[in-house]
């Protein structure tokens, strides 16, 4: 029996919250982390995993075999740097290659805001980010990848955001699949999607497990039309995003209707966030939703006509305009800035278009709070309209069916969610597919156990004699009984005749005999006793060989029977009767006639 | 505490008792705590400072509907609440202590199946045990066997945190119970005492019958460890794990006699492990036996003889990768034990010893020798053990000689035919027994091993008297660098070692042109490796060598190792010019900090200027105009500050051609950087403005380098400081051309950037420019001669940017200075009144306004500023009060969902 173990373990506090994942993975010996998370709400030690938990004495890279990350977001790969560079990691790490291009951007677009911000020192450096990023092989999608002798790995197409994926995890005859969240997109051609891989746990991140959510497209229309008729007033729209994601995303959508409305009014985007993200878009095409694929044969998509480079003094300019601004959490740098100029109109809007954490201007705003305290005791009042709008493309709950029944799985691990939501699925998934649904709390371990198949060796002798013996021949489908002495050795296991396997292990065969004594009382003396035993056996058991020999035993087959009376009582005889192992199945027999016998 | 707080408090306890799902934010709680973790620390009494708290916790305490989470926050709450007596006998009297701990509560609620109830519990009570009542009240609720139960709770971090609260129950019943017998029985022995864990006990108030209770603690806690130390079926090994770690911590930390005792209660249990022989157990195992080995160490007492025969025990365990394990747990711990280190280093090295055929050892157990024979036959087990072993050999290369087996240099010899082995040369020593060629045929190409015995081979390069082996070190790592199947982190470890060893080793003259030639190949070669990763580190090799000072005794003088092995700039500097042009932005940075590398030997000699250096800063001038990486560009600057501080801090050779070529560079350099997109190029453009300062201004009375902050505010700072005794046309001068330069106006535009650390940078700058130009101490601006002539230095103000802002910001000051009456900020522009109308009339005009430098210095405000920038930006809204006012607005949100849209905790 083998045994798969899941641990969730992202942070100290043993909830199950949402935010970051890290998850580490025992199959058949080998250790694998899937994801590496951080917590954007804390800004000390409690952001990043605490790796000490897995090993304290060896170092991390004796420990795990290997690290697969499934997509860019800081949530699944923000501790990187930290546990390759800062606690120590060698071993591989894998992903595909538009997460390894896209990985060190947002990376290091959340180190310069973290250093910006707090001024902290104790945080990776760019040279650790590059460092990392130089331990991380590339993934293909559906190319099989052997991490070692014993362990590979596949990816599959996920569409959660450009480059996420599913991993399929092997080793020997055990396998896991990993998925980050599924969306619509990755369902609209499944079957392309996944093999009918029938792993033994499959492990899902369950965010949305309960929300049927309205339609990303509906979403879109919202924000377009919230977007247009603050222009139209002549308003400003202020838009914080982070350097990569969903900034090239919904540029694409303001540039589409701008060309179809014939929209006037400028948009900027500020940092210089675009050069390398677009780049990576273009060269990833391949990656993308297939609305942007067909966009980008009539026209390339990231050469955009309307959107402008931002200058800071733009922001004084009077009339309407869009800005897209770093950071995404109106923390610091350029998009506060902005976010001060504009407050104290009511004709502006802000649009938040993700979640935000305690501690940041977006939080506040985003809860109603209308007058901000802003350094140097100065008050912010906040006037213009704020929105808050997620554009994230998380698994809901019928994606997650679905995964569950294209790739059959054994058994369910849900991750990354909610409590109540994870226990609505769970439930949902028991009652639909009768496997085993675990949802463990962070810090806890899930174990499955597996029934490997373990390849054996046969020998041709074996073989040959058991053809000799007659039957049909040997068919791969259809399973037979065969028997033979199991040898394991140098660590391979061979089925062999008992007479081979004492050749080769030089063992002398040996032969057991078993004897026991039974008790009965008859008066006649002990050869008359014994000769009514060979009579009575003789006329119960039909087709078997039974003699009386001479030496004043009976044997049944191999079974020898013996009659002796005791000295004080001669009525009472004893019965010796002894068999060899191979005499066993009808020694029972006898017993049982003996016995019968005994009554009578 | 903030008065402030305290009257949101209630409010916020309010919320919290009333909401019935958990915050919206899952950080909100956790920052809660942390604020009353501070507000202890600094010795407030929350009760007494927040009152409302006790209402607070009995209200939750009593409604189990509640969210856990804030259930659990109440559980840990408490016990910050009852950290002091006073507060805790409050707690006990007004029975909510018994409530909130009450475990039975929290199962019938159903609730104790939720990890968080538990943690909660556990740090509940860990946070309130810091005087004896406490303790009284753990003991006598009878809190030990849940607690015990915890020990192998599913939760890792349950487990953990119940593992460490056993651990300071144990140790308060000791200092509580050692005190009590101290009166009792006199006994003198703990006048060392060790253990601080309790801070404020107050001993007296422990009556003898206290005293009993704890030593029944004590009891049931050991016999508890010896009753569940040895697993009775293999499910159960968790439990022993746990158990170990506990005993670990607990014999690292105990006095004499509990030390004693405890030893003495599981001495018989650890010796069934011992035998029963888990592999899971070793390490933990060795942990307990290091722990009291080393508590005997830490004490000057003589090593425990059952201790002694334990860790013999262990270093002659018969499972070969058991005994690698041991054997590396204890050179780890690095005690001062020479058998049992030499025995350690024996073990360690036996891999290594049969897998290269290298005689390491000279005697060796034959069984010993056959058993992990056989172990490395299997591959995985075979790397893994190599690793540890490889990972342990610098160690022992600079342990005592007499516990080597071998010096050193065979040691380096073994790391070097093993990383031959891996790349599949089989010319080495082991191919003399069958045996060792099946071993070695598992590392063939393990990637895992080369690593790690490159990583050692680094290591090694410090070790005593291997230089001799530095040419077969350099040959081995030239052939990893050739092979074509090397993966790219073996390639950077293998430029990393290559560096590290000439740097070590620096006499050169073992290496013959032939090394010198093939390591010419093989960097042109992997220069243009088709994965960037490997051309960076090429790249990044190239730079490091160039700084790496060797003695080639041919030519019998310093130089640098890029000179002695690839021939110098010849050679490197057409390699790092072509990898400008790169299509990684990473490895189109790494190439020039590479040529900052390369050249500044050139530069600190004052060699002529070439045509190719030229080039190269026309280059690099446009990598900063136009790359669009933020690594390259600021790679760009940072190769400008490496030039000039080379070129001023050997100014005696300072040749006028290249300062003809830097200076110009240099001025492009500040207005180009000043207005890059990426902060960090900005921050080092203002490095940059802080040389040419330096430069300018060194020897200048009143010019303090660096940080002006760094003087105590109140500090009377000496009149001699102002005292301006130089020559005020110099002053002048110098002014002008740090105003042609654009370091003014660079500092300018970084003043009202929106990035903190570019304005705090720049603000410093320029207090430090005005303290030496313009001091506010000296008065008005026209108060003598010297001073009016300076302030008739000006610079330019463009209409758009950042001067647009400095205007705003001088019209205000000017505007606040007439409305006080003032006249001196009256003149601040000079270019017309300075009303919103004018200044847009001067842009667009085509005009550029001139200010004087030193009346913006003086009206910029920039002390309040520095005031304000010096806190890291989020002071206001990281603050408790902050927090406090979140969770109330986030509460009136949910309040009314109507007007509100949901906010759904989402990825970043």
């Amino acid at each position: 029996i083998g045994k798969i173990t899941g641990c969730v373990f992202p942070l100290q506090g043993a909830g199950q919250d949402v935010g970051r994942s890290c998850i580490l993975v025992s199959i058949g010996g080998k250790n694998i982390m899937l994801d590496c998370g951080m917590h954007m709400g804390y800004n000390d030690d409690r952001r990043f995993p605490d790796f000490s938990y897995i090993t304290q004495n060896g170092r991390l890279t004796d420990f795990l075999d290997c690290v697969i990350i499934s997509h860019f977001h800081l949530d699944h790969c923000g501790a990187l740097p930290y546990m390759s560079e800062m606690v120590g990691y060698d071993g591989p790490i894998y992903m595909t290659h538009p997460t390894k291009a896209i990985c060190p951007i947002l990376l290091e677009d959340f180190r310069k805001i973290t250093v910006d911000k707090k001024g902290e020192t104790n945080f990776f450096t760019s040279q650790m980010i590059k460092d990392c990023m130089k331990k991380v092989v590339p993934l293909n999608l559906h190319q099989t990848v052997q991490v070692d002798d014993e362990l590979e790995i596949k990816a599959y197409y996920a569409g959660h955001v450009l480059g996420a994926a599913m991993v399929h995890i092997k080793v020997g005859s055990e396998s896991v699949v990993y998925t980050v969240s599924v969306n619509k997109y990755a369902k609209s051609h499944i079957s392309a999607w996944i093999d009918k891989c029938r792993p033994d746990i499959l492990i899902s991140e369950s965010t949305y497990a309960t929300t049927i959510r309205d339609s990303k497209r509906c979403r879109e229309r919202d924000f377009l039309k919230k977007v247009h008729e603050t222009i139209e007033r002549g308003g400003k729209v202020l838009i914080p995003v982070f350097a990569l994601g969903r900034a090239q995303e919904l540029c694409i959508l303001l540039e589409t209707f701008w060309e179809r409305m014939n929209l006037k009014a400028p948009i900027y985007f500020s940092t210089g966030l675009t050069e390398k993200a677009n780049h990576y878009y273009k060269l990833f095409i391949t990656w993308t939703n297939q609305k942007i694929r067909k966009t980008f044969v009539q026209r390339n998509m990231f050469e955009f006509k309307h959107i402008k480079a931002f200058d800071r003094s733009y922001a004084d300019n009077p009339g309407p305009m869009v800005v897209f601004a770093t950071p995404g959490m109106l923390h610091a740098g350029q998009s506060l800035q902005i976010f001060k100029k504009w407050a104290g109109n009511e004709k502006n809007m802000v649009i938040m278009p993700g979640y935000c954490v305690q501690g940041t201007i977006g939080h506040k705003i985003l809860n109603g709070q209308r007058k901000l305290e802003m350094e140097g005791r100065a008050t912010l009042d906040v006037k213009l309209q704020v929105e808050y709008m997620s554009f994230s493309a998380h698994a809901d709950a019928k994606g997650i069916m679905q995964l569950i029944r294209m790739a059959e799985p054994r058994n369910m691990l849900l991750v990354h969610g909610e409590a109540v939501k994870m226990e609505f699925l769970k439930g949902k998934i028991e009652q639909e597919f009768s496997i085993d649904c675990y949802m463990p709390a962070n810090g806890e371990t899930a174990t499955v156990t597996t029934n490997p198949s373990v390849p054996v060796d046969i020998s041709l002798n074996l073989l040959k004699r058991e053809m000799a013996l007659g039957g049909p021949l040997p068919d791969p489908k259809k399973p037979r009984t065969m028997h033979g002495t199991l040898i394991m050795k140098e660590n391979s296991l061979k089925l062999v005749s008992s007479e081979q396997a004492l050749k080769e292990l030089g063992l002398n065969e040996h032969q057991l005999r078993f004897t026991c004594r039974v008790q009965l009382q008859d008066p006649h003396s002990d050869p008359d006793t014994l000769h009514r035993i060979y009579t009575h056996l003789k006329s119960v058991l039909k087709g078997y060989t039974i003699q009386h020999l001479p030496d004043g035993t009976v044997m049944v087959e191999s079974i020898v029977i013996k009659v002796s009376s005791s000295a004080e009582d001669t009525n009472a005889k004893v019965l010796l009767l002894s068999w060899s192992y191979q005499g066993g199945e009808y020694f029972f027999t006898a017993l049982c006639i003996v016995k019968r016998l005994m009554y009578q | 505490m903030d008065r402030e707080c305290v009257s949101l408090l209630p409010r916020v306890c309010e919320v919290l008792a009333a909401s019935g799902s958990s915050l919206p934010d899952d950080t909100s709680l956790e920052k809660l705590l942390d604020w009353f973790t501070g507000l202890t620390k600094a010795g407030t009494s929350l009760l007494e400072s927040c009152p409302c708290l006790l209402e607070f916790i009995s209200t939750v305490v009593h409604n189990t509907a509640l969210d856990p989470s804030i259930l659990s926050f109440t559980l840990r709450l408490t016990g910050f609440v009852a950290v002091t007596e006073v507060a805790f006998k409050v707690l006990q009297e007004s029975s909510v202590l018994d409530l909130v701990f009450n475990l039975q509560h929290w199962q019938e609620a159903g609730l104790w199946e939720d990890p968080c109830i538990r943690i909660g519990w556990i740090q509940g009570l860990r946070t309130m045990m810091q005087h004896p009542k406490a303790l009284s009240f753990f003991v006598q609720a009878d809190f030990l066997q849940p607690l015990l139960q915890l020990q192998t709770d599913k939760s890792l971090f349950v487990a953990s945190a119940a593992n460490q609260m056993l651990a300071h129950v144990l140790l308060s019943c000791q200092s509580v119970s050692s005190v009590g017998s101290n009166d009792v029985d006199e006994e003198g022995e703990d006048v060392g005492r060790s253990g601080g864990s309790i801070a404020d006990l107050e001993y007296s108030a422990v009556t003898v019958e206290t005293n009993q209770d704890y030593a029944a603690v004590v009891t049931a806690i050991s016999e508890c460890l010896k009753k569940s130390l040895v697993p009775r079926e293999n499910t159960q090994l968790h439990q022993s794990l746990q158990i170990l770690k506990l005993l670990a911590l607990l014999l690292a930390q105990t006095r004499p006699p509990l030390w004693e005792k405890l030893l003495q209660m599981v001495a018989d249990s650890v010796d069934e492990l011992l035998v029963a022989g888990y592999s899971q157990l070793i390490l933990p195992l060795m942990d307990v036996i290091l722990a009291a080995y080393s508590s005997c160490d830490v004490n000057r007492r003589a090593p425990d003889q059952r201790v002694s025969r334990l860790l013999s025990f262990m270093l002659n365990i018969r499972k070969p990768a058991d005994l690698i394990q041991a054997a590396a747990a204890f050179l780890r711990r690095g005690l001062h034990d020479l058998v049992h280190t030499a025995q350690s280093a024996r073990v360690l090295l036996l891999p290594l010893d049969i897998i290269t055929g290298l005689n390491l050892l000279t005697t060796t157990a034959d069984e010993q020798r056959f058993l992990m024979m056989e172990q490395l036959k299997n591959k995985t087990s075979c790397i893994s053990l190599i690793c540890v072993c490889l990972t342990n050999t610098p160690q022992m290369t600079l342990m005592a000689a007499d516990c080597l087996p071998c010096p050193p240099v065979l040691i380096v010899t073994a790391v070097l035919s093993l990383l031959k082995l891996c790349s599949g040369d089989s010319s080495s020593p082991s191919s003399s027994s069958s045996g060792c060629r099946e071993v070695s045929r598992n590392v063939i190409g393990s990637s895992k091993v080369q690593k790690c015995a490159l990583d050692a081979l680094t290591a090694l390069s410090g070790s005593p008297g291997v230089e001799v082996k530095l040419a077969e070190v350099f040959t081995l790592l030239v052939q990893c660098l050739d092979n074509p199947d090397s993966d790219p982190t073996v390639l950077q470890k293998s430029f990393q070692a290559l560096v590290q060893w000439m740097s070590v080793c620096s006499d050169l003259s073992s290496i013959t042109d032939q090394h010198r030639q093939d390591l010419l190949q093989v960097v042109r070669k992997r220069s243009c490796d088709i994965r960037w990763e490997v051309r960076d580190s090429t790249v990044e090799f190239l730079g490091r060598l160039a700084g790496v000072r060797v003695i080639q005794t041919t030519a019998e003088e310093a130089s640098d190792a890029s000179v002695a092995v690839l021939g110098g700039c010849c050679f490197t500097t057409p390699l790092l010019r072509a990898a400008l042009q790169d299509t990684e932005s990473y490895v189109r940075a790494s190439a020039i900090s590479a040529l900052a590398q390369t050249l500044a030997a050139s530069w600190q000699q004052g060699a002529a200027l070439t045509q190719e250096q030229t080039e190269i800063v026309n280059q690099l001038l446009e990598v900063l105009s136009w790359d669009t990486e933020g690594f390259a560009r600021r790679a760009v600057v940072r190769y400008f500050i490496a030039w000039l501080s080379s070129m001023s801090s050997h100014s005696c050779v300072q040749s006028p051609a290249s300062s003809s070529l830097l200076m110009p560079s240099v001025r492009s350099v500040l207005s180009r950087g000043s207005a890059d997109l990426d902060w960090e190029v900005k921050v080092h453009t203002l490095e940059l403005a802080e040389l040419l300062l330096d430069e300018a201004f060194s020897g200048q009375r009143g010019y303090t380098k660096g940080n002006p902050t760094q003087t105590h505010p109140y500090a009377v700072i000496p009149n001699t400081l102002h005292t301006r005794t130089h020559n005020e046309e110099d002053v002048v001068g110098v002014l002008n051309s740090l105003v042609q330069w654009g370091v003014v106006s660079a500092l300018l535009s970084g003043l009202v950037d929106c990035d903190r650390p570019v304005a705090l940078r720049a603000c410093r700058l320029l207090i430090t420019l005005r303290e030496v130009v313009c001091p506010l101490s000296l008065g008005a601006l026209d108060a003598t001669a010297a001073m009016a002539t300076v302030a008739r230095v000006t610079c330019e103000l463009p209409g758009c940017g950042w001067a647009r802002e400095i205007r705003k910001m001088l019209v205000m000051k000017a505007k606040d200075a007439n409305a006080e009456g003032g006249v001196s900020g009256g003149e601040v522009v000079n270019c017309d009144d300075c009303g919103e109308a004018g200044q847009e009339a001067a842009s667009v005009g085509g005009q550029t306004p001139c200010v004087s430098v030193c009346e913006v210095l003086r009206s910029l405000d920039l002390d309040e500023r520095l005031d304000v920038l010096t806190r890291s930006s989020d002071h206001v809204h990281n603050s408790p009060l902050s927090l406090l006012q979140d969770i109330l607005t986030a509460s009136s949100a949910r309040s009314q969902p109507d007007t509100q849209q949901e906010v759904i905790a989402d990825c970043y």
